[in-house]
């Protein structure tokens, strides 16, 4: 493992009776990195979250956090947003934010410090007297965010960390976590939100039913998989294009229609083709490469509503609306 | 590795600390750890005093020795009403064999200065009907009015005896005026007991039911070790109850120096070994309690469900303090024996026993055996339920899967979200 290598959860599984919650499931987080964890609701993400935070002990395989086995010193290295959130209600938000510093190994004052410096960047200042308890939702969850930074981990775990936020905070926190990325900070989020991993994200695993679905950087992932067809608009007799098996007309948003080609005939073949005919045009011509968010539901397909999936050809045609 | 036992030892300081200082500021704390006994001892006194002055029953004595050293009785002297109760004898060592053989309850000594300062001494077993020196006045005020003179002022006819009570079963020892305050003294510390460990150990629970509620559990066993959390809360809201015995124990030191000039608690004593006692009780007491409550705390995580089990303790935490009255007509009888021995109603009952009577060591040594072998027990099973007990929600644990967790298979037992998947995947 190199030294660029913050977390190795390798071929884990973890059983509850007979129900086998993680199967099989083999991954790396390294530093300056932010990976994301993606699947459906009941996958295992918080299984395996819960495993790499040492709370859960996996029946076989191993996990490497911060450069072996977790010890009780570099618990203090890792920073975890749990997905249900809540603090104590009748305690005083500077007071919450320097307890749970000072047991993070953070001097009383040096925790104090930091805590005043996070909650004027989240634009609570004014509140650091208050009881948690008269603090908004949105404000307890920022609250819990500077609890879960505040004393700079080297692994920050982050369960769905914007769920329940409106759009500024979210971009607030969302600028929060870049940071500690771009400080050396290896960053695990799980999150429903698509477009977040898209924009964020530099290398994700998706599990879906305990196992593992898909693995590695987003473009890797998305480039897997993409079709041996490309999107066109414009004018033109797309099928009587050498190289042309199937054209599926234009539907919905997508924009343009999907030409599947023969399997010898690059994307690039049919450019040149429809360059050097006299009777097409193209206004767009794109490689049909799915968004991260049809992977998602193509892979947890039995998760998506039935009527969106009764024949392959379909289910297909949805990744691209 | 020393760095690394000096920052665990920090971490486990810094949640007593938290816990202690956090609870010890709450209005409500300070209220019911020194309000509510206030208010109970004052109910129980009330209660006591009712029901002792309704049964005084001179007429189930066997019969009151004298000896008189003083010569003030004569042959005509009788009581109206309870004309045999009174029986002379020659010297205090006859009169003691009687009181010993149980053919007499008590006998007074009439010493030879009494004229001069009508102070007499009143032996016996156990604590004597209040009216019995009414009955002696008169007994004596019948002898003094067939041989009026010169010699018996008439001040001694008025108010012949003052008695100092001599309770030789324990050695403690009680003018009239401090009566009040034997009884008064154990009670008291029962029920700051019942209190004490009550509150603390309620502390420990919705602590935990609050941080399992609001998942900062999560967030703290990421951080410390469960072992950590439930050392530093059991720890910490320890030492709270025994900072609130503790204030109580200065409040009635105060009382000792004090006492004599105030007319109601005259004359008490507090004995060196009931305050030893009580130290081991509480804390034995107390951490039997609260680490079943800190896993029922961890196990339930309604704070709605927790109180009613805390509810179920307190009632039988306070059965000794209803049963009063069983433990003033006699401590060392069958129920407050019984009581005595029943972990979760010994502490309580110990103390009273030990403030009213002398205890036989070996009740006390096998009292204590069992407290302490049961809260070992419940720290073990504590610690055991904690750790599986501690990310467990939204279902209700069955007595089966506490015992597989004890016996150390907490692998077998399912979690509940997975379960519900099973059931869909099914």
């Amino acid at each position: 493992m190199g030294t660029n290598t913050a977390v190795v959860v390798n071929h884990v599984s973890k059983s509850y009776g007979s129900f086998r919650a993680v199967d099989d499931v083999n991954f790396e987080v390294y530093r300056g990195q932010i990976f994301a964890m993606l699947g459906p609701n009941g996958a295992g993400k918080s299984t395996t979250i819960r495993m790499i935070l040492d709370i859960m002990k996996p029946d076989t395989g191993t996990i490497s956090v911060l450069g072996g086995p977790l010890t009780a010193s570099n618990k203090d290295r890792i920073g975890y947003l749990p997905e249900e959130r809540g603090l104590y209600r009748n305690v005083k938000v500077i007071e919450m934010l320097t307890y749970l510093g000072t047991l993070k190994g953070l001097s009383n004052k040096e925790a104090q410090r930091r805590a005043m410096a996070l909650l004027e960047e989240l634009e609570l200042g004014t509140r650091a007297k208050s009881k948690v308890s008269e603090l908004s939702k949105g404000n307890q969850q920022k609250v819990q965010f500077a609890a879960t930074l505040l004393h700079e981990p080297d692994l920050l775990i982050l369960d769905e960390p914007t769920s329940g936020l409106d759009p500024v905070n979210t971009l607030v926190i969302k600028d929060l976590i870049m940071r500690m990325r771009d400080r050396g900070t290896a960053v695990v989020m799980s999150t429903h939100q698509m477009w977040q991993v898209e924009e964020m994200a530099d290398r994700l695993v998706m599990i879906n039913k305990g196992q593992q679905a898909l693995y590695g950087t987003v473009d890797e992932v998305r480039h897997k998989y993409a079709l041996h067809a490309v999107i066109v608009e414009g004018e033109g007799d797309w099928a009587r294009l050498p190289g042309v098996v199937r054209v599926e007309p234009n539907r919905n948003n997508r924009g343009g229609d999907l030409l599947y080609l023969e399997d010898r005939v690059t994307p690039n073949d049919l450019l040149a083709a429809i360059a050097s005919s006299p009777h097409a045009s193209i206004e767009r011509f794109e490689l049909a490469v799915p968004s991260l968010n049809d992977i998602f539901i193509r892979v947890a397909g039995d998760e998506v509503p039935e009527e969106f999936l009764k024949s392959t050809q379909e289910r297909e045609a949805v990744a691209y609306e | 590795m020393s760095r690394s036992m000096n920052r665990s030892m920090n971490k486990l300081w810094l949640i007593i600390r938290r816990e202690y200082l956090t609870n010890v500021r709450k209005p409500s704390f300070l209220f019911t750890a020194f309000g509510t006994p206030l208010i109970l001892i004052s109910i129980v006194v009330l209660v006591i005093i009712i029901s002792l002055s309704s049964e005084t029953n001179i007429e189930e004595l066997a019969g009151v020795g004298y000896v008189d050293q003083a010569g003030v009785i004569t042959p005509e002297a009788r009581s109206e009403e309870y004309p045999d109760l009174f029986s002379p004898y020659a010297s205090e060592e006859e009169a003691r064999a009687a009181l010993d053989s149980g053919t007499i309850d008590a006998y007074y000594v009439i010493p030879e200065n009494y004229l001069a300062t009508s102070q007499v001494q009143l032996y016996s077993n156990e604590s004597m009907p209040s009216d019995l020196e009414d009955v002696f006045d008169e007994f004596l005020v019948s002898s003094f009015l067939s041989q009026i003179t010169a010699e018996v002022p008439s001040t001694r006819v008025l108010e012949p005896v003052e008695a100092t009570l001599h309770i030789e079963s324990t050695g403690r020892e009680l003018t009239e005026a401090g009566i009040t305050g034997i009884i008064l003294l154990p009670l008291l510390l029962a029920v700051v007991f019942m209190i004490g460990i009550q509150l603390t150990s309620g502390l420990v629970m919705s602590g935990l039911t609050e941080e399992k509620t609001n998942r900062l559990i999560e967030v703290l066993v990421t951080t410390v070790t469960p072992m950590q959390l439930l050392a530093g809360k059991l720890i910490g809201l320890g030492l709270l109850g025994l900072t609130q015995i503790g204030a109580w124990l200065v409040l009635l030191a105060l009382v000792a120096v004090f006492g004599p000039s105030i007319p109601f608690l005259e004359g008490v004593v507090i004995p060196l070994d009931l305050i030893i006692f009580s130290a081991i009780y509480f804390i034995l007491g107390y951490f039997m309690v609260a680490s079943l409550m800190a896993a029922i705390g961890v196990l339930v995580g309604s704070e709605m469900e927790s109180r009613q089990y805390a509810g179920v303790m307190s009632i039988v935490l306070a059965i000794p303090i209803y049963l009063t009255a069983a433990f003033l007509s006699d401590a060392n009888g069958t129920v407050p024996t019984l009581l005595s021995m029943f972990p979760f109603t010994a502490p309580m009952s110990m103390i009273m026993r030990l403030g009213f009577v002398n205890v036989p060591a070996w009740q006390l040594a096998l009292s204590i055996g069992i407290l302490l072998l049961t809260a070992l027990f419940f720290l073990w099973a504590s610690a055991r339920i904690f750790r599986w007990g501690l990310l467990l929600y939204g279902k209700r644990f069955n007595l089966r899967e506490i015992i597989a967790v004890l016996r150390g298979n907490p692998d077998q037992v399912s979690q509940p979200e997975t379960r519900s998947l099973k059931k869909e995947a099914a």
